[in-house]
């Protein structure tokens, strides 16, 4: 009776469809279809910037650090994909720290969403500008992820900014270059507070001498001559964003260096 | 994380070994050493660098399938370099697939020969004429007092440990700073002398440890696991051959990632998800683990009466205790083989189980060993903590959990969640499991494997539980699995026989909106005992319903309910030991720990798949478990009755029958 039993729940276990647990919250949920993995109830909870309420950093809420400074920022604005909750905190961690690298398309399928957003952005600003353009349509020319340092890449293994920029790269065909290398470990910025995060950041990144003469073909190369170079910088999140003005400053005297006006862009997978 | 891989000739022997710091490895083969005086002089013929950075899974295959060859002595640079491509083939292969680099840059091809004759080490040759392995220092300026000196100390810190590189820098940077940042060379010094392993963490365990597996299984792996695992030893190593079985060495899980990583500069680096809540365990990280020590030998004249009587232990407790204590000292005296032995405490719901196993501890402290007590749940370990303390005063106590504060205490008596069993190796002799039927440790080999591994190979495994897996059942049933009962409370009163109420499922009553009479009359019953109420129910989702139809029922009387998600759950349960709430609806997250004096049991839907055997024995184990009211009500109201419910009622009333007959029950119950 109990071996029938047994036998009956198995056979009805292989007629059943199979459902894998959701990478993030481990139920067996039914899957969603834009990101293959996570379960629908995961994705409808992701906090999504749609429009954010800063044109120049991408935050969702109102931005007393862009409002408040009056210089000239290196980089035309940030775009983030998601707001930087409790649960998108532990997606990250789960990724960053732990280690789980599953979560490398999901992310990465994130923030092409953050892209599509700035793509759209940017087109409908240049088609009210010149209506007669009608078929150019707005794309970035370059992905530059930002480095992190040797000691943590041999630590992790891998450098979750590059996972990301790979996945857009992949999807929307724009070549990516490690244009940057960090000169210096700055430890956990997450431990550190505005000042001293800004502080460390002034000379915590180089240019990357190895593909310096990739970056000069590439310039000759791909480069249309009406315009300026977009470059989008890639990371994991914004917070104050002197990560990604530091590395923008690289990126334009770079770009100077060779004679190009650049326009750099960034684009990070979620705001806090 | 890359490491050096170098072949030595030691009279006519061949071997192959791995190497976090070549300059350790020279000094000591080099004779050198001051240390190695007095030892008996190792003449090393030759020693052939096979790579001086390799990816370490890689180099650690080398390592463990190595296999001496006829005319290895005459080997030059080529054939080693051709003898380093063909083992490691099927990896070169998998690289290839998953676009990596190919043989010629991964194997770098630097293999370098040499002769070392006393204190002269003279290079023959190698395979590329203009690289560096000329420019290796000596190893002179080493300092050998200092390093000697920081392997005793390494090895002490990191007794009885299976430790990830991370975990091995948290925990030198807490208890030795001066050695974070050089604790290679040390921990080459100490692998050489046998006192480390140094392995890869995602690897295929060496061919020689075949069998090994087949006692590793646990319990409750299914009989056709254990019966392939005891195949002749010939087909087994057909069937490792067909399917290269790599593992996580940790936690015994098959790694089920593979990413690109910079650590090993390798497009298929594997890593295993199951422990990665410890830290990544991969292909190229190291794993390090102390040597085993044998385990201690109990003394068979701690005479259990008295031992029973100091610890204020009731007969029933007495008796399974004593038998415990025997089969620690028997165990003593038989000849260690190669697999820790098991006992099984199956003592009721309130039988009193950790009195019991003081003890057991005090034995193997006596005979000066390390004890371990390990439970599934964080809650037990946090109530355990400060009755452990209490017990043994002059011990220091590790107490650890997720986010403990001790993570690296060592103590020789340990109280921890199985999960933190991953991060030992071989280090106790007394393993007891608190709660092995409870989630996550039942159903989940990782949890098995690292307990397992925790224990001393000649060690002792006790389990407690109040009700064993089915597969212990019939091992016990079976008489190959030593056990002793513990068929009654501390209070010498019998188990509460629940009683079956015919009712409509919980589904149908929130539907029409009104409880049946009968179940609101039973329940009345209790509340006029002034009983306090436990209301089991299968699902989260008619918590709310239920409560609603309660409150409408009993109007002034306290009623709440709490699941797994709600955030104020810790209180309630505070205000339902202090009696601030009257009936309590609930789902299983209650049905163990909680102990409250007077207390009544309703499972509602007690036919549902939800409610196994074990969760209704547990479930009405909350009944009548003070002295003061032993003969709690506990009641199975369901529209069908079902075979777990029965066996549930069963299984008590021959645990009442048992103790019946060998006379504990003290006090029969006023029926």
């Amino acid at each position: 009776m109990s071996s029938l039993f047994s036998w009956l729940t198995k056979s009805r276990a292989l007629l059943s469809p199979s459902v894998t647990p959701c990478l993030t919250c481990g139920k067996r949920n039914p899957g969603s279809s834009q990101f293959p993995g996570v379960c629908r109830n995961c994705v409808e909870s992701i906090p999504w910037i749609r429009s954010p309420r800063c044109l120049k950093c991408g935050r969702h809420v109102g931005c007393p650090d862009c409002t408040r400074s009056s210089e000239p920022s290196p980089i035309i604005c940030n775009r983030s994909a998601v707001a930087y909750t409790r649960v998108m905190r532990e997606w990250l961690g789960q990724y960053k720290y732990r280690g789980n690298e599953r979560y490398a398309p999901l992310l990465g399928l994130m923030l092409d969403r953050a892209y599509l957003t700035l793509k759209k952005e940017k087109q409908s600003a240049l088609l009210s500008r010149k209506p007669s353009i009608i078929h150019r349509s707005w794309s970035a020319d370059l992905l530059v992820p930002v480095p992190v340092s040797d000691s943590r890449l041999m630590e992790r293994g891998f450098n979750q900014a590059e996972r990301l920029a790979d996945v857009l790269s992949r999807c929307r065909k724009i070549p990516q270059l490690p244009l940057l290398i960090r000169t210096h470990h700055t430890g956990k910025q997450s431990f550190k507070s505005r000042a001293e995060r800004l502080a460390d950041m002034k000379h915590a990144f180089a240019e990357n001498p190895a593909v310096t003469t990739q970056f000069a073909d590439w310039l000759n190369r791909e480069v249309p001559l009406n315009r300026p170079v977009r470059i989008i910088i890639v990371d994991d999140i914004y917070t104050t964003g002197s990560t990604i003005r530091a590395c923008a400053e690289i990126i334009q005297q770079v770009g100077s260096d060779y004679g190009y006006a650049v326009e750099v862009y960034s684009l990070t997978w979620a705001r806090s | 994380m890359r490491a050096a891989v170098y072949a030595l000739e030691c009279r006519g022997i061949w071997s192959i070994l791995i190497s976090l710091d070549f300059t350790v490895d020279r000094w000591w083969w080099s004779g050198a050493g001051p240390e190695r005086q007095g030892r008996g002089l190792v003449t090393v013929d030759k020693l052939v660098l096979l790579s001086p950075a390799l990816p370490l899974g890689w180099a650690v295959k080398l390592r463990d399938y190595f296999k001496q060859r006829d005319g290895m002595r005459n080997w030059g640079a080529k054939e080693w370099g051709q003898y380093v491509s063909s083992v490691l083939e099927p990896e070169l292969k998998e690289e290839r697939e998953a676009g990596g680099k190919g043989e010629e840059e991964l194997l770098s091809e630097r293999v370098s020969l040499w002769r070392l004759s006393g204190q002269r080490e003279i290079f023959i040759e190698q395979s590329r004429e203009n690289s560096d392995c000329r420019s290796y220092s000596r190893g002179n300026d080493l300092d050998y007092a200092l390093l000697e000196s920081e392997v005793e100390q390494l090895v002490h810190a990191v007794a009885g440990r299976s430790l990830l590189q991370p975990e091995i820098e948290a925990l030198l940077a807490e208890g030795l700073p001066e050695l974070t940042g050089r604790w290679r060379q040390a921990a080459q010094l100490a692998h050489l002398q046998g006192r480390l392993e140094l392995t890869a963490a995602v690897g295929s365990p060496a061919p020689a440890a075949h069998g090994a597996w087949a006692r590793q299984l646990p319990a409750g792996a299914g009989a056709l696991a254990r019966a392939a695992a005891r195949l002749p030893h010939v087909l087994w190593r057909g069937a490792v051959a067909r399917r290269a079985v790599s593992r996580c060495l940790r936690c015994g899980s098959a790694p089920t990632g593979r990413t690109a990583c910079a650590a090993c500069g390798l497009m298929g680096c594997a890593y295993c998800e199951a422990c990665l809540a410890l830290g990544r365990s991969r292909a190229c990280a190291l794993l390090l683990r102390s040597a085993a020590l044998p385990a201690v030998r109990c003394t068979a004249a701690l005479d259990p009466t008295a031992a029973a009587g100091r610890w204020g232990l009731s007969p029933a407790q007495a008796g399974a205790a004593g038998a415990a204590l025997v089969f620690l000292a028997e165990r003593s005296e038989r000849p260690a083989n190669s697999c820790p032995e098991r006992f099984l405490l199956w003592a009721v719901t309130g039988a009193g189980k950790t009195e019991m196993i003081f003890p057991l501890l005090e034995a193997v402290l006596a005979a000066g060993g390390r004890a371990l007590v390990a439970t599934p749940r964080r809650d037990v370990v946090l109530e355990l903590a400060p009755r452990l303390a209490k017990a043994f005063p002059a011990e220091t106590l590790a107490v650890l959990y997720g986010g403990s504060a001790e993570r690296w205490v060592s103590g020789r008596l340990t109280l921890a969640t199985t999960h933190q069993l991953l991060r030992f190796h071989r280090a106790f002799d007394l393993v007891i499991i608190d709660e092995l039927d409870a989630y996550p440790y039942h159903n989940d080999p990782m949890l098995a494997y690292a307990a397992e591994q925790a224990c001393k190979v000649d060690g002792s495994f006790i389990y407690l539980s109040a009700t064993p897996p089915h597969e212990m059942q019939r091992l016990v049933r079976s008489g190959r699995l030593p056990h002793a009962r513990v068929p009654v409370r501390f209070h010498g009163h019998p188990l509460p026989v629940p009683q079956h109420l015919s009712m409509i499922s919980i589904q149908t009553c929130l539907k029409r909106g009104n409880l049946p009479r009968s179940i609101i009359h039973t329940l009345r019953k209790s509340l006029e005992r002034e009983a306090q109420i436990f209301c089991f129910v299968s699902r989260i989702a008619h918590i709310e319903g239920l409560l609603v139809l309660l409150r409408r029922s009993f109007p002034g009387v306290v009623i709440e309910g709490t699941s797994s998600k709600d955030s104020f759950r810790a209180e309630k349960v505070t205000a339902f030991r202090d009696r601030a709430i009257s009936l309590l609806v609930t789902t299983t997250i209650l049905e163990r720990g909680v102990t409250v004096p007077r207390s009544d049991v309703f499972i509602l839907d007690a036919d549902s798949d939800l409610f196994d055997e074990a969760s209704l024995v547990q479930m009405a184990g909350r009944a009548g478990r003070s002295k003061d009211d032993p003969a709690g009500r506990v009641v199975f109201a369901s529209p069908q009755w079902t075979r777990s419910q029965r066996g549930a009622i069963s299984q008590i009333r021959t645990m009442n029958i048992i103790a019946r007959r060998k006379g504990y029950i003290s006090k029969e119950a006023p029926r």
